[in-house]
């Protein structure tokens, strides 16, 4: 075996394939992600044997008019063909019409998502600072009573169903302290206070979950970060603890933490469904729920297709972050 | 291992509570001291000596409602995590032996399930398919379904690159055989870890949907539905969620607890674990003579 020494030219596609591919390999998970999602979601809808006729003309619709009503919504063609119009048209950003009101599903669901997105944003704040920090008091004083304590609520905490949690909030917080809202929302133009209050429990009932994981993970990840020989390293060159820990310790150990809040998101968003119909939010769970129910198909749809982009595009995020952060993690390593 | 199991305090409490749950899913509808769908005049009353978790909005006594919804609530949980569990592990060992088409299909099938929200997807599927209880299972099963594929998956490869199956391989053993006699042994406590645990997440799951309405018609008794009933009189009976709450969390407690000492009873942890309290008991008998 005759080893040669590799070009320059050979060094640098070597590179520029490691780049593309730690770019590519996200897209080559997510693109069939979101193509199976969007069929599941039509052929649900297709399923389900509802059609707007019967919504439109109730159970007393002659045959005739059912098949004229079909027509028009272009019902009546092979199923592949309505899917891949469908597709294209989302990918234009029609959702379609309701078939309960003739509304643009689009149009009422940017209404509505700017709740749930609210919601699911202060949840996620919430899970990040509090998870971050429970884990790393948890870390810091390892194998303490502090640390089982921090550990033993966490468990606590992960078994507690969100809406069980939420029910106690509202009784506690908004029926027996009647210091916070028990229900509705308020748009954040009125006053970030008033858009705080009302989100804050929902929000809280829907981050215990992760609370607990984010700790967990961050916890084992800063202690086993911290037998590193590169922290001795660090430690032995003289650094200062604040830098060991922000520069060496937290960068290597964030990763799992960070991994689980992308496989979480989707729980966040769903959840949507529970702690919307408690406290009162019209965001798009209620919007599901009872187009669900109604039979409106192509609303269901539309709020299906709208939460697999959202949970997609969040995961190319926590993707594109761990890539930043830790090197190896680009490398697939 | 079951054995083992069985000498561990938390399993043996976890399997007190889930076999007194057992008993009033069983027997639950006929312990029902009223009839759980006819209302009175005393409404939302507080406990008392008649009605000891008092009455709900329609003077309905809450204890007979929550005896009378155990066994769907139970039973449905149940059949949630075997939908999973054979949609999930089967495919899951298979996806190891069956070659690589098979493998990427399946895993990009999970990749989705795992991306769809969850609740939002359980609840479209349940009320577009006929809002019914079977189609709310079967929705719940589906989406559950990855974690015993990850789990059994996992489990698999390991014993599959493991020396002594290429060993058996190497002497003529063919893959049905590997598999009955290497992989069930190895992949059976992870399954079972994730079946307790499951099992918990189903009943909450199935709360949730029967608090939201879908799946059932309203008079019938579930817990969940208690639940949305006493939310709308909160101000009225502050404490009525307490009951329901308190026995949906216990049961998820139970199946938890269940999971984390198979868990232990599994692996080489639990014989320590045994193993310690036996050589403390044999201390003890040996400095008490």
């Amino acid at each position: 075996m005759s080893t040669v020494a590799p070009t320059r030219a050979d060094l640098l596609r070597h590179r520029v394939g490691r780049v593309s591919l730690s770019v590519l390999r996200p897209f080559a998970v997510f693109v069939p992600v979101f193509l199976l999602g969007t069929f599941f979601t039509f052929l649900l809808g297709h399923l389900s044997g509802r059609s707007p006729a019967y919504i439109q003309l109730g159970d007393a619709a002659t045959p005739e008019a059912v098949a004229a009503v079909q027509h028009q919504w272009g019902l009546d063609r092979p199923f592949l063909v309505q899917y891949l119009d469908w597709l294209g048209k989302i990918a234009r950003g029609d959702l379609g019409e309701s078939w309960f009101n003739g509304h643009s599903v689009a149009a009422v669901l940017l209404d509505r998502a700017v709740i749930t997105l609210s919601v699911a944003g202060v949840a996620l704040v919430i899970s990040v600072v509090a998870g971050l920090a429970l884990g790393a008091l948890a870390a810091r004083f390892h194998a303490t009573w502090l640390d089982r304590a921090v550990t033993g609520f966490a468990t606590a905490i992960s078994v507690l169903p969100p809406f069980i949690v939420g029910i106690a909030l509202v009784a506690v917080f908004a029926v027996g302290l009647g210091v916070l809202p028990a229900a509705g929302y308020v748009p954040i133009q009125v006053g970030f206070g008033a858009w705080l209050a009302h989100l804050i429990l929902p929000a809280l009932a829907l981050s215990l979950d992760t609370v607990a994981d984010v700790a967990r993970q961050t916890r084992t990840g800063l202690v086993s970060a911290d037998r590193e020989n590169y922290v001795t390293g660090a430690v032995v060159r003289g650094l200062g603890p604040r830098r060991i820990f922000f520069v060496h310790v937290l960068r290597n150990a964030i990763g799992p933490a960070l991994a689980v809040l992308g496989v979480r998101f989707p729980v966040l968003l769903g959840g949507a469904v529970i702690t919307e119909s408690i406290f009162g939010l019209s965001g798009y769970g209620v919007f599901a729920s009872q187009s669900a129910v109604r039979g409106d198909v192509p609303s269901v749809q539309g709020v299906l297709v709208v939460s697999v982009v959202v949970v997609v595009v969040f995961n190319l995020v926590v993707n594109i972050v761990l890539n930043r952060l830790s090197p190896a993690a680009a490398r697939g390593v | 291992m079951l054995r083992t199991l069985l000498r561990l305090t938390s399993a043996r409490i976890a399997l007190a509570v889930l076999l007194a749950i057992a008993v009033i899913t069983v027997f639950g509808p006929l312990l029902a001291p009223y009839d759980p769908l006819q209302g009175s005049d005393l409404t939302l009353a507080p406990p008392s000596a008649q009605h000891w978790l008092g009455t709900d909005y329609t003077g309905r006594d809450v204890l007979s409602r929550i005896l009378a919804g155990a066994p769907l609530s139970i039973v449905s949980t149940l059949e949630v995590a075997g939908i999973a569990l054979v949609l999930g592990a089967i495919p899951g060992i298979l996806s190891v032996y069956l070659g690589s088409l098979f493998e990427w299909v399946s895993l990009r099938l999970i990749d989705t399930l795992v991306a769809l929200p969850f609740l939002v997807f359980a609840v479209a599927m349940t009320a577009l398919l006929g809002n019914g209880i079977t189609q709310a299972m079967i929705a719940v099963g589906l989406l559950v379904a990855p974690w015993f594929y990850r789990v059994s998956r996992a489990a698999t490869l390991t014993v599959a690159r493991s020396q002594y199956v290429e060993a058996a391989l190497l002497s003529g053993a063919s893959t049905g055989w590997v598999v009955r006699r290497h992989v069930w042994a190895k992949v059976l406590p992870p399954i079972a870890i994730t079946l307790a645990t499951t099992l918990g997440v189903g009943l909450v799951v199935i709360s949730s949907l029967t608090f939201l309405g879908i799946g059932v018609q309203p008079p019938t008794p579930t817990w969940g539905g208690i639940l949305a009933s006493d939310l709308d009189y909160l101000a009225q009976k502050p404490f009525a969620p307490v009951f329901p709450a308190a026995l949906i969390l216990v049961t998820v407690l139970a199946f938890n607890l269940l999971a984390d000492a198979i868990r232990d009873a599994a692996g080489q942890s639990g014989r320590v674990l045994v193993g310690a309290k036996a050589a403390r008991a044999n201390r003890a008998r040996r400095l008490a003579t």
